[in-house]
């Protein structure tokens, strides 16, 4: 396999070495205000009536026979600029665009060229930019990316309080969510009511629900692909804000002007600083506070090398006293180079290091404790190339080695002196890919990416692997035997291959039609049972008992704008399919348990619905409306069996995330050069739950029965509407022309709507006589049943 | 955990729950059998009703006419014959029931329907003794208090499971909250903590914590008050049992339903002998040994605890 992947590659490359008879006009397009660099910048050439457009790191390379162009550099919300570029040799044109006049463009929903949604051959994929986000309504006043992605069509979420987000009827855990490159394993703070992405510090948001790129891989359902900024190249800025959960403050600034510069991000939350002088709850140790701390450098060390370096560092604390609480937090570091090998060759290579832990530990003193901490170490290199061959193609290919250190439980139990270690063994694992794609435009009319992409799996020891026997179905499975592995040596390994596809026929400027296919495999699996993801939730690499998860995805699209990119609309359909889906027996004992493995099931899954997108571009109102019709289900034996008692052979039934409407509505109204209203609306179908049917008593405790099936009714729907009121140059603003302020007002959940999260049957909690019966009641769980208004003040000098 | 819930309502009291009572479907009305037989006292009772409608606020109807008999593993049989109650079995010579390390067999006949459990009597620890801790009163508990603990050890070698019981004031603690499991030392078979003293949450989890009108939580022992603890030996399949219906019946609300996991069945180590005889049952044998001690909390007991406050011990 891997030889037939390096053959191609290899004539590939010899193929490239063939077509030198035409130049290279290449270069780096950023905002020149600040020098950051611009992603998704279109560049048009009249006469090819076609183009290219800026990659992730600002830089646009295009192969054109020798002659003479126009050519058109576009971004959204910043001017046009035109030049004439007389090719006969390999030419590097660098572009600072310069931001268009509020006035005339009053805000920008996206930062995206003219009809590049109809145009590109993407499709299953919405971006946001950080100035959309900031000016939507949010809860508590906080502006936050992962919140604001589920506004978008396919994306949704099991309620508030929940971590994470659902894509297209994928759990939680099938997201791949990278931070310059580095997977962040938990993207919350304060279990799911924030996110851990600091709003001041990224610069784009990239989220691909479908036809995902053969880049990309490792999780089934999405990839969040967020970037941070680079840092103000021109000039110091200070940036901050203080909100109602979080203060801000963002530094940047040039390090060598034009050529190196960074940036320093951190957020703290405060509400333990504002409550102590009230309450004694947090005096004897007590906390419960959450911090993000971004920091990048880059430097452009020749027109050929960049170099750049980012962290992360964030932190949830929830302490009750001095030894007793939990807390989690991500640390990641990237280090990054981009590397011209010539004006057609452009190559990254990122190598990280991330690490996500989380524990909790009670006990009152050192001879009575219980302490447990658990943690995921990730290393990775990933080298990167494309090539831009020709006006036609564009090739892609490069690999990726992550090394994975599993600690699932480092626990020490005390009890009157005695220690008792019941820490379990570390899990190794390699996972490596390698991919080849091309972007081909095989007319004016229709282009295609196919790609593949070839994945690797090595759970390895030293560690023990358990050989599980036969059970009921949906029943734990008793260990039979244990064998022991030394380092290093292989205990299961897996590889596959995955292919990709994407077509775009434009029918004319403003319409296309899109199709798309993707196979992927995902090797580590979140393993959680509760309600609502959390953050002490467990990751599992796959295992001689656990198979990698498979999805295969196909997309159809139509896109069509109006009114001069005015408007943008979309519809897409898409049907999913997956196997080796993760569940649990009833009663499986996630945390700190050797045999995990005989407590989980594995199941088949599919998904399918429409997603209907209308989004206003330009004008005094913008905004967007997404309407999704999902279902998603999953069939594992043992689980929904019903009446099929003795066999236990499962029925289809929806996941917890199946929702079947999910309706966003967002608008912004400018209503003058200083201020604007935006408001958004959520309406999503209520989740599944399950219901008891009967009730039976043992030893004084009522216990509920139920008919075997699983998730056959729905909580009510919900629904909420949110504003926000933002007023600019208030202060700061008004005595400079380079200062900004802004004051945001926003009003959460304005009708207060009781949003239900969640119904739980529990019996009453009054003691009883012997001789009264225990009452039994079912119970309606909102999480914010209330309105909730807020204010921030954010600046910028 | 408890605690941590409570931290996070304070902050943020915006949750809100109501009662409901939504149609459930139709109740199947299974076979219930509740046979939790120990070697304490002359008379055994067992239980064999119908479930019920799960909204249903009443107390099960005894089924009627059932035959209930546990043989032992020198099959001596011991009948229980029905009563007002259930099915009761009398001492005839005045000794207790059964023996440690002992296996027993039931069998109770519904109907035509034949449903039968095993279960072996395991070893319970004596509890060596009481102690009392002071506290003094915090933003949690309206007024200086006193926790109680029993320290007993769990016997030498994996796989001993043992069910705590309490009694303040001679009330039996029957909370959801108040299931007290211990597997050997620990909370899980999955950490084996063996042979040692029974871990701390283990040996305070007889303390009551009851909350008033405002939702403060009043003191869980006071001087005057008594503690009685029993210690039931139970099996494994029991252990299991009772952890999940603690799963699914000690439902605290509000953000602690993030932490829920999904409501299911919870297991039963009773069979219908018959595999395709559709009759359901629900319900759990165990033959248990107890062990128990109380302890009234006196003046002079409340001052030492004090003292050993005051000195920071």
């Amino acid at each position: 396999m891997k030889k037939v992947f390096l053959t191609t590659m290899a004539s590939l490359l010899f193929f490239l070495a063939q077509a030198q008879s035409q130049f290279t006009l290449s270069g780096y397009l950023t905002d020149a205000s600040n020098g950051e660099s611009l992603i998704g910048a279109t560049v048009y050439i009249d006469e090819i009536k076609g183009g290219t457009v800026s990659n992730v790191y600002g830089y646009y390379a295009i192969t054109l026979p020798a002659g003479s162009y126009n050519i058109r550099y576009q971004y959204i919300g910043y001017e046009d600029k035109l030049q004439q570029v007389n090719l006969t040799e390999d030419s590097k044109v660098n572009v600072e665009f310069a931001a268009q006049d509020q006035e005339l463009e009053a805000v920008v929903v996206t930062a995206e060229a003219e009809d590049m949604n109809v145009s590109s051959i993407e499709m299953s994929t919405v971006e946001l930019d950080v100035k959309t986000i900031s000016k939507l309504p949010a809860f508590a006043g906080e502006v936050d990316i992962i919140k604001s992605i589920q506004l978008l069509p396919g994306v949704s979420t099991v309620g508030e309080g929940a971590s994470g987000f659902n894509v297209r009827g994928g759990g939680v855990g099938q997201n791949l969510v990278l931070l310059d490159e580095a997977p962040v394993y938990q993207s919350s703070h304060l279990f799911g009511f924030f996110s851990v992405f600091n709003p001041d510090a990224v610069k784009d948001v990239k989220l691909y629900k479908g036809g995902i790129p053969a880049q990309y891989g490792g999780r089934l359902s999405s990839v969040l692909d967020i970037r941070m900024k680079e840092g103000n190249k021109k000039e110091l800025d200070v940036s901050g804000g203080i909100g109602t959960i979080f203060s801000r403050l963002a530094v940047e600034g040039p390090l060598v002007k034009d050529k190196a510069s960074f940036i320093v991000a951190g957020r703290r939350s405060y509400i333990d600083v504002l409550a102590r002088p009230f309450t004694d709850i947090l005096d004897g140790g007590a906390g419960l506070f959450f911090y993000d701390l971004t920091a990048k450098a880059n430097v452009d060390i020749n027109d050929r090398n960049r170099v750049f370096v980012s962290g992360y560092f964030g932190r949830d604390v929830f302490n009750f006293d001095q030894t007793q609480g939990f807390s989690w937090g991500n640390q990641t570091g990237t280090v990054r180079w981009n590397h011209l090998f010539n004006d057609r060759f452009f190559a990254n290579f990122t190598g990280f290091y991330s690490n996500y832990d989380y524990g909790f530990s009670f006990g009152e003193n050192e001879l009575d404790k219980f302490e447990w901490t658990s943690q995921i170490k990730t290393y990775n290199f990933k080298p990167q190339f494309t090539y831009f061959l020709s006006p036609k193609n564009e090739v892609s290919f490069g690999g990726e080695a992550l090394f994975y250190n599993f600690e699932p439980a480092q626990a020490i139990a005390v009890s009157l002196g005695d220690v008792t270690d019941i820490s379990l063994d570390d899990r190794q694992a390699l996972e490596a890919s390698l991919y080849l794609s091309n972007d081909q435009k095989i007319t004016g009319k229709l282009s295609v990416q196919y790609g593949l992409r070839w994945s690797y799996f090595n759970y390895l020891g030293p560690g023990r692997a358990y050989e599980f026997g036969e059970a009921v179905a949906g029943e734990r499975r008793p260990v039979q035997s244990i064998q022991q592995f030394e380092a290093g040596e292989s205990i299961a390994s897996f590889n596959n291959l995955e292919p990709r596809f994407a077509v775009n026929f434009q029918l004319n400027p403003v319409s296309s039609i899109k199709a798309s296919y993707n196979r992927m495999n995902q090797y580590i699996h979140l393993i959680s049972n509760t309600v609502a993801s959390t953050p002490i939730d467990v990751w599992q690499p796959s295992t001689n008992n656990l198979d990698p998860q498979q999805g295969d995805q196909v997309a159809l699209g139509y896109f069509r704008n109006f009114k001069q990119n005015m408007f943008e609309t979309s519809a897409e359909v898409y049907y999913k399919w997956t196997k080796n889906q993760v569940d649990y027996i009833d009663g499986a004992d996630i945390l700190i348990n050797d045999f995990l493995e005989g407590d989980l099931l594995s199941g088949i899954g599919r998904a399918y619905g429409i997603e209907l997108y209308l989004k206003k571009n330009k004008g005094r109102f913008t905004g967007w409306g997404s309407y999704t019709l999902g279902k998603t289900e999953t069939l594992v034996d043992g689980i929904n069996y019903g009446s099929n008692l003795t066999t236990r052979e499962g029925g289809w039934y929806p996941t917890r995330f199946d929702q079947r409407h999910n309706f966003k509505l967002v608008g912004n109204y400018q209503i003058n050069s200083r201020s604007s209203l935006g408001a958004t609306f959520t309406y999503i179908s209520g989740t599944p739950t399950t219901f008891p049917t009967d009730r039976f008593s043992f030893q004084g405790f009522v216990i509920p029965v139920l008919d075997n099936l699983r998730n056959n009714v729905r909580i009510p729907d919900y629904h909420r509407l949110d504003f926000a009121y933002t007023l600019e140059n208030i202060w700061l603003g008004k005595k400079n022309t380079k200062n900004e302020d802004s004051l945001v007002i926003s009003i959460f959940n304005a009708y207060a709507r009781e949003n239900p999260f969640s119904i739980y049957f529990s019996q009453g909690s009054d003691r009883l006589d012997p001789n009264q019966p225990v009452q039994t009641s079912g119970t309606q769980l909102a999480i914010l049943g209330t309105i909730l208004p807020s204010v921030a003040y954010n600046f910028k000098f | 955990m408890k605690n941590l819930i409570i931290i996070l309502i304070a902050v943020f009291l915006i949750s809100c729950e109501k009662d409901i009572f939504p149609d459930l479907g139709t109740s199947f009305e299974a076979v219930s059998v509740e046979a939790m037989l120990t070697d304490q006292g002359t008379t055994q009772t067992i239980l064999v009703t119908r479930t019920q409608p799960y909204f249903q606020n009443e107390f099960p109807e005894k089924i009627s006419g059932a035959q209930v008999f546990v043989i032992d593993e020198d099959s001596t049989v011991f009948s229980f014959v029905e009563d007002e109650v259930g099915y009761t079995w009398t001492s005839p010579d005045g000794n207790p029931f059964g023996q440690v390390g002992k296996s027993y067999f039931l069998v109770v006949e519904v109907d035509g329907a034949r449903f039968v459990s095993f279960s072996q009597m395991g070893p319970a620890p004596e509890i060596d003794s009481i102690g009392w801790e002071f506290e003094e009163k915090n933003s949690f508990i309206v007024e200086d208090y006193y926790l109680a603990q029993f320290y007993a050890s769990d016997f030498e070698g994996p796989g001993d499971a043992y069910w705590i019981k309490a009694y303040k004031n001679g009330q039996y603690l029957n909370q959801p909250s108040e299931i007290t499991l211990a597997f050997d030392a620990g909370f899980g078979q999955a950490g084996n903590v063996d042979g040692v003293a029974f871990i701390q949450p283990i040996r305070q989890g007889i303390n009551p914590f009851d909350v008033n009108e405002d939702n403060l939580l009043l003191p869980p022992y006071l001087i005057g008050d008594s503690v009685h603890v029993e210690i039931y030996s139970i099996s494994p399949e029991m252990f299991f049992f009772l952890l999940q219906v603690q799963t699914q019946i000690n439902r605290t609300g509000g953000f602690g339903e993030l932490f829920a996991p999904p409501i299911a069945n919870v297991p039963t180590n009773i069979i219908n002998e018959d595999e395709n005889d559709s009759e359901q049952v629900v319900g759990f044998f165990n033959v248990s040994a107890v062990t128990s001690l109380g302890q009234v909390l006196t003046e002079e007991l409340a001052e030492e605890a004090r003292q050993k406050f005051d000195e920071g011990l």
